[in-house]
C-alpha cells in the first residue's frame, strides 16, 4: 500500500483519528505532567486534604484537581498513576503478545496434538478467574509491580494465541504456503518468513485492544487491593482509596475514573481505527 | 518413439486414500501406474473427484502416500522427510491453479522470486539478483514489477510470476496444476505459450493437469484419463482425441462443446452425478454410469492394458483381445 | 394464427456506474441489445466486460448504492422499464422475466427445503395456497428431470449440477417470456455442463422462452444460441447470428479471441494471444476501448468510439476497419 493510500485511510477513518488523538494526549500528558506540575504524588501534605478542584484559579500552583484524603494532588498521582498502568500494560502486552503469538501460531500450524495442548491449556486457564489467580500468584510470589506485569502477560496470552491460531489456520493451507514447501522451505521458515508478515494486522488490531483492556484490569487488581502496593499512585487504588469519600470528595474518585474509561475507549478505538487503515475490506 | 527416450519418472501403483470420520475411506487415488519420459509432456484430465491433483500433489510431496512409488533418478519420492527431499526440490516442482492465492500478498515479486534462493542458501545478494534478473527475462517479467505486490498485477502476470518462481532452481519436470483454468480465456493463452517455449528452451517434462480437455490437447504429447481414482485411458494425445475408447473418454469428449459450426455432433450425455470416491463398490468405477456395462464390470476391477500401439485402456470391453 | 415477432428485450444505450470508495467504474457504456421471441441470444464476454452487469440492469437488480444506470431505456415486451414502481418490477422478476446463476452452492437458500423455494415463485406470482404450490413445486422438479419426491430435500443434499437444475426449476416455474443465464454452468463438471445445457436447450425450445446466456465459453453458445453478442470492456464490439460472428468474425478483439482458443479438433497451432492485459474498468481509454490491444489500431480509433458498420443484414461490428456493406440503413 503506498503511502498516499495510507494518507487517505487514516483520513478517513474517524475511528483511527479520534483513537490516536486521545491516546496521544493521555500518553503526553502522563509522561510531561508531573514535570510541569510542582507537587509530588507522594508526600503527604494533611494540611491540605480534601479540597476540591480548584481548575485553574491559582494555575499550575494550585490543586487543579483538588487532592486526596493525605493532601496530595490528585492530578499529579493521576498522570503518576498513569505512568505506572502504562508500564504495567506496555510490559504486559508486549509479553502477552509474543508469548501468544508464538503459542497460537505452533498451535495452528502444526495442528493436532499441539493444537489440543495449547488450546487446553488456554481453556484451563480462562476457567480460572484471573483475580483468582492474581491473589494466588500474588500470595506465592508477593505484591509488587514485577508480579502484578507476570500476572498480566499470563492473563491475556491466551487471547492472542486464539486469535493467532485462527488466522495462521486460514493462512497455512494457501497455495504460497505449498509453493514455499515445495521449494524446500522448513517449517520455521514458513512460520516466520511467509506466515508471519501475514498475521500482522490482526496482531496489531488485538494488542491496541488488549492494552486498554490490561490498564482496566490492573485498575479493578488495585482496586482489590492485588494491584500495585501502596503507596505508588495507580488508578485503581485512586478509586479505592476515594470510595469512603465518595459523598464528601468525590472528585477523588471520579477524576481517576474518567482517565480509565477514556484510556479503554480511546484504545478502543484505535484499534478499531487501525483496522480500518490496514484492512478496509468490511467497509460499506 | 516415446520407448527410446529416457523415463525421467515413474509412477507404480499410487496409491492415497484419506480415511473420513464416520464415513469410510476415500480412494482419491487408487493404484495408478504411469511413466513420463524425458521432455514429454503428459496430460491428466478428468472430472472433479477423479484425483489427478492429489497425484500431483503426492508426486511433490505435498501429501503422503498411502502406497506405491514414484520414482526420480533411482530414488523414490514419496513419504521422504523434509531433509531427505530437499535435493530433489530442485529436480521437480509445481505451477499452482489459483493466481490469487499461489503468491504470499505481503511479499514483493522479487522477495517472492529470491525466495528459493534463500532457502537453499545459493549465493550473495547480487548473485540472487541475478538469478532473478535472469527468471524475469525468460519469462518477460519487466524489472519495473519487481517492487510491485501481488494485488497489483493481474491474474495472467501473477502466473507467471508463478511459474518463474517454479523455474528458480533448474527443476526438469514440473507439476502444471490446472495452471490456466483461473484466467481469463484470453490470457490463457499467452500462458500456454509461454508453457510450450519454456519446455522447449529448458527441456523441460510436464505433467500437465487440468479438466480442460481443448488446452491438454494443444500441449500434451500423450493424456491420461482419470475417473474416480483409476486411470481408465492411457495413450498419444491425437489417439485419445481421435479414437477414445473407454466409454467414459468418449462420453468426456462428447461433452465438450466446440464452436466448430460444419460438425452437427450427437452427445453422449452421460445419466447421474459424477459420484464420490467413498467406499465405491467393487468393479469398474465407472459401471454405474456406462452404457456397455457387462456383468463382469460390476464384479471385477478392469486393468490397464495394451489395447492398441501405445495405446492402453482399462476396460473390460477390450480384456478379450 | 401467428403471434407477430415483437422484441421480448430491447436495450437502449445502456450505460452503468459503479461508485465506490475507490472511484468511479464504468462497467457498461451504451450497449444496444435486441432479443426477439423465442430466440436464444449469447453474450460473450470476459471478466470485467459488463456481462453480469447488463444482466442486473435488467432486472433492476444492480447493488445500491454503488450501481447506478446512468444512461439509457430497457423495454421489456415494449413496455419501459424505467417507469414502473418497484412493486411492479418484483411482479415482473420470477415470474415473466427470470434468471439463474452461476454458482448453485450459493443461489439457494440453506435454510429451506427445495420444495418450499420453489413453491414460493408460485405463492407468490399465481397467488396459490401453500398445498397446491408445493404440488407445482414437485412437478417443475419432474420437468428438469428430478424425482418429484425430493421436494423435501435441502440444498445440500443435492449435487452442484442438481442444485442448478432446481434454480432451473425457479427460474422457468412460471414460464417468463425471458430468462437470464449467468454463466449456470461455469462452476459445474463437463459430463454434467452438458446435462445442464441439454436441459436448458429442450425446455427453452418447449416452451418458447427468449433467452439470455451470458457465457465465456463459446462452445456453449454455439450450441445453444442463433444470435450472439460480443462484449469488450462495457461496450459491445461485434453482433450476429452465431455462424456469422464465430465462422467470420470482423471485429479485432473477436478475432483475437477466437485466434486464442485451443481446439478440441483440427489443427494444433500456434496461439495467437491478444497482446496486452485486460482492461482496467476503473480507468478505460476514450474511443474504442480495445485499442491499446489491437494490432489494427489507428489515430480515429484513440477518439471516438467507432460506429456500427452492417457487414450484413444481421452481422455488424463496431470498428474503423471496415465500411458498411448493407446500404447504410441501421437495421438490428
Amino acid at each position: 500500500m503506498s503511502k498516499k493510500e495510507l494518507i487517505r485511510r487514516i483520513v478517513r477513518s474517524k475511528f483511527f483519528m479520534l483513537g490516536f488523538i486521545l491516546v496521544m494526549i493521555i500518553v503526553i500528558c502522563i509522561l510531561a505532567g508531573p514535570r510541569i506540575l510542582p507537587h509530588d504524588a507522594m508526600t503527604m501534605n494533611l494540611s491540605d486534604r480534601l479540597i476540591s478542584p480548584q481548575w485553574f484559579a491559582k494555575g499550575t500552583n494550585g490543586y487543579i484537581m483538588g487532592t486526596d484524603a493525605l493532601g496530595q494532588d490528585l492530578l499529579t498521582r493521576l498522570f503518576v498513576g498513569g505512568r505506572t498502568s502504562f508500564l504495567i500494560a506496555l510490559f504486559a502486552v508486549l509479553g502477552g503478545s509474543v508469548l501468544g503469538t508464538f503459542m497460537g501460531m505452533l498451535a495452528g500450524y502444526y495442528g493436532k496434538k499441539w493444537d489440543t495442548l495449547i488450546m487446553r491449556i488456554g481453556d484451563v486457564q480462562l476457567s480460572i478467574n484471573t483475580t483468582l489467580l492474581a491473589i494466588v500468584i500474588a500470595s506465592i510470589l508477593g505484591a509488587s509491580v514485577a508480579n502484578l506485569i507476570i500476572i498480566m502477560i499470563i492473563s491475556t496470552w491466551v487471547k492472542f494465541a486464539r486469535v493467532l491460531r485462527g488466522e495462521v489456520m486460514m493462512i497455512k493451507n494457501k497455495e504460497f504456503i505449498h509453493a514455499s514447501r515445495v521449494l524446500g522451505a522448513s517449517n520455521f521458515h514458513i512460520m516466520f518468513r511467509q506466515v508471519l508478515p501475514n498475521v500482522t494486522t490482526p496482531l496489531i488490531v488485538l494488542i491496541s485492544q488488549q492494552f486498554g483492556q490490561i490498564i482496566l484490569l490492573e485498575a479493578a487488581l488495585s482496586f482489590l487491593g492485588m494491584g500495585v502496593p501502596m503507596p505508588q499512585p495507580s488508578w485503581g487504588t485512586m478509586i479505592s482509596e476515594g470510595r469512603q469519600y465518595l459523598s464528601t470528595a468525590p472528585w477523588i474518585v471520579v477524576a481517576p475514573g474518567i482517565a480509565l474509561m477514556t484510556t479503554v475507549v480511546a484504545f478502543n478505538f484505535l484499534g478499531d481505527g487501525i483496522r480500518d487503515v490496514l484492512d478496509p475490506k468490511m467497509k460499506h | 518413439m516415446n520407448n527410446e527416450k529416457k523415463i525421467l519418472l515413474e509412477i507404480k501403483n499410487l496409491k492415497k486414500y484419506f480415511p473420513i470420520k464416520g464415513k469410510g475411506t476415500l480412494y482419491a487415488v487408487d493404484d495408478i501406474s504411469f511413466n513420463i519420459h524425458e521432455g514429454e509432456t503428459v496430460g491428466l484430465v478428468g472430472e472433479s473427484g477423479c484425483g489427478k491433483s492429489t497425484v500431483g500433489n503426492v508426486i511433490l510431496g505435498l501429501l503422503p502416500a498411502t502406497g506405491g512409488k514414484v520414482i526420480y533418478d533411482n530414488i523414490n519420492l514419496v513419504n521422504l522427510s523434509r531433509k531427505e527431499r530437499l535435493p530433489y526440490c530442485k529436480k521437480v516442482q509445481i505451477v499452482f491453479q489459483d493466481p490469487y492465492s499461489s503468491l504470499n500478498p505481503k511479499k514483493t515479486i522479487k522477495q517472492i522470486l529470491s525466495e528459493a534462493f534463500i532457502i537453499h542458501k545459493v549465493g550473495n545478494k547480487d548473485e540472487v539478483d541475478g538469478k532473478v534478473r535472469y527468471l524475469c527475462d525468460i519469462t518477460g517479467i519487466e524489472e519495473a514489477l519487481w517492487v510491485k505486490y501481488p494485488h497489483e498485477l493481474d491474474g495472467g502476470k501473477r502466473q507467471v510470476v508463478g511459474i518463474a518462481r517454479a523455474l528458480a532452481l533448474n527443476p526438469s519436470f514440473i507439476v502444471c496444476d490446472e495452471p490456466v483454468s483461473s484466467l481469463d480465456v484470453s490470457i490463457q493463452a499467452k500462458i500456454i505459450n509461454l508453457l510450450i517455449d519454456l519446455r522447449e528452451k529448458l527441456n523441460l517434462t510436464y505433467l500437465f493437469i487440468s479438466h480442460d480437455l481443448s488446452v491438454v490437447r494443444h500441449i500434451s504429447n500423450r493424456v491420461a484419463v482419470m475417473y474416480l481414482g483409476r486411470i481408465v485411458e492411457l495413450a498419444e494425445t491425437d489417439d485419445i482425441f481421435n479414437s477414445p475408447k473407454h466409454p467414459y473418454t468418449e462420453a468426456l469428449l462428447s461433452a465438450v462443446l466446440n464452436i466448430d459450426m460444419t460438425q452437427n455432433k450427437e452427445h453422449i450425455v452421460l445419466e447421474g452425478d459424477v459420484p464420490t470416491p467413498i467406499n465405491p463398490k467393487p468393479g469398474c468405477r465407472f459401471a454405474p454410469r456406462c452404457r456397455f456395462a457387462k456383468d463382469i464390470c460390476f464384479k471385477d476391477m478392469p486393468e490397464l492394458k495394451e489395447a492398441g500401439e501405445g495405446h492402453y485402456v482399462s476396460c473390460h470391453l477390450f480384456s478379450e483381445k | 394464427m401467428d403471434k407477430p415477432l415483437k422484441n421480448v428485450l430491447e436495450i437502449k444505450n445502456l450505460s452503468v456506474e459503479y461508485h465506490t470508495d475507490f472511484g468511479v467504474t464504468h462497467a457498461i457504456d451504451k450497449i444496444n441489445l435486441k432479443i426477439k421471441r423465442g430466440q436464444a441470444m449469447g453474450l460473450v464476454g470476459e471478466s470485467g466486460s459488463g456481462k453480469t452487469s447488463t444482466a442486473l440492469s435488467i432486472l433492476r437488480l444492480l447493488p445500491r448504492p454503488a450501481g447506478i444506470k446512468t444512461n439509457g431505456e430497457i423495454y421489456f415486451n415494449e413496455q419501459l422499464l424505467d417507469s414502473i414502481n418497484e412493486k411492479k418490477m418484483q411482479k415482473l422478476r420470477g415470474n415473466r422475466m427470470s434468471m439463474i446463476f452461476q454458482n448453485p452452492l450459493t443461489s439457494l437458500n440453506p435454510v429451506f427445503t427445495v420444495g418450499e423455494q420453489i413453491s414460493v415463485v408460485f405463492q407468490n406470482h399465481y397467488k396459490m395456497g401453500k398445498r397446491e404450490s408445493l404440488v407445482r413445486a414437485g412437478e417443475m422438479l419432474e420437468v428438469v428431470g428430478i424425482p418429484r419426491n425430493r421436494i423435501l430435500d435441502y440444498p445440500h443434499q443435492f449435487s452442484g449440477g442438481m442444485r442448478q437444475r432446481v434454480g432451473i426449476a425457479m427460474g422457468l416455474a412460471c414460464n417468463p417470456e425471458l430468462l437470464i443465464a449467468d454463466e449456470p454452468t461455469t462452476a459445474l463438471d463437463v459430463t454434467i455442463q452438458l446435462q445442464i445445457i441439454e436441459l436448458i436447450k429442450e425446455l427453452q425450445k418447449k416452451y418458447e422462452t427468449s433467452l439470455l446466456m451470458i457465457t465465456h465459453n463459446l462452445g456453449i453458445i454455439s450450441e445453444l444460441c442463433s444470435v450472439v453478442s460480443v462484449m469488450y470492456a462495457g461496450t459491445i464490439v461485434e453482433y450476429g447470428t452465431v455462424r456469422e460472428v464465430f465462422m467470420n468474425p470482423q471485429h479485432p478483439y473477436t478475432i483475437g479471441l477466437l485466434n486464442s482458443l485451443p481446439k478440441i479438433v483440427g489443427e494444433r497451432n500456434k496461439l495467437t494471444a491478444i497482446a496486452g492485459s485486460a482492461a482496467n474498468a476503473n480507468n478505460l481509454p476514450e474511443g474504442c476501448k480495445f485499442y491499446p490491444r489491437c494490432p489494427h489500431c489507428m489515430e480515429q480509433c484513440k477518439k471516438d468510439f467507432p460506429p456500427f458498420i452492417h457487414l450484413s443484414q444481421s452481422h455488424s461490428a463496431a470498428c474503423y476497419l471496415y465500411e458498411d456493406k448493407s446500404g447504410g440503413k441501421i437495421n438490428e
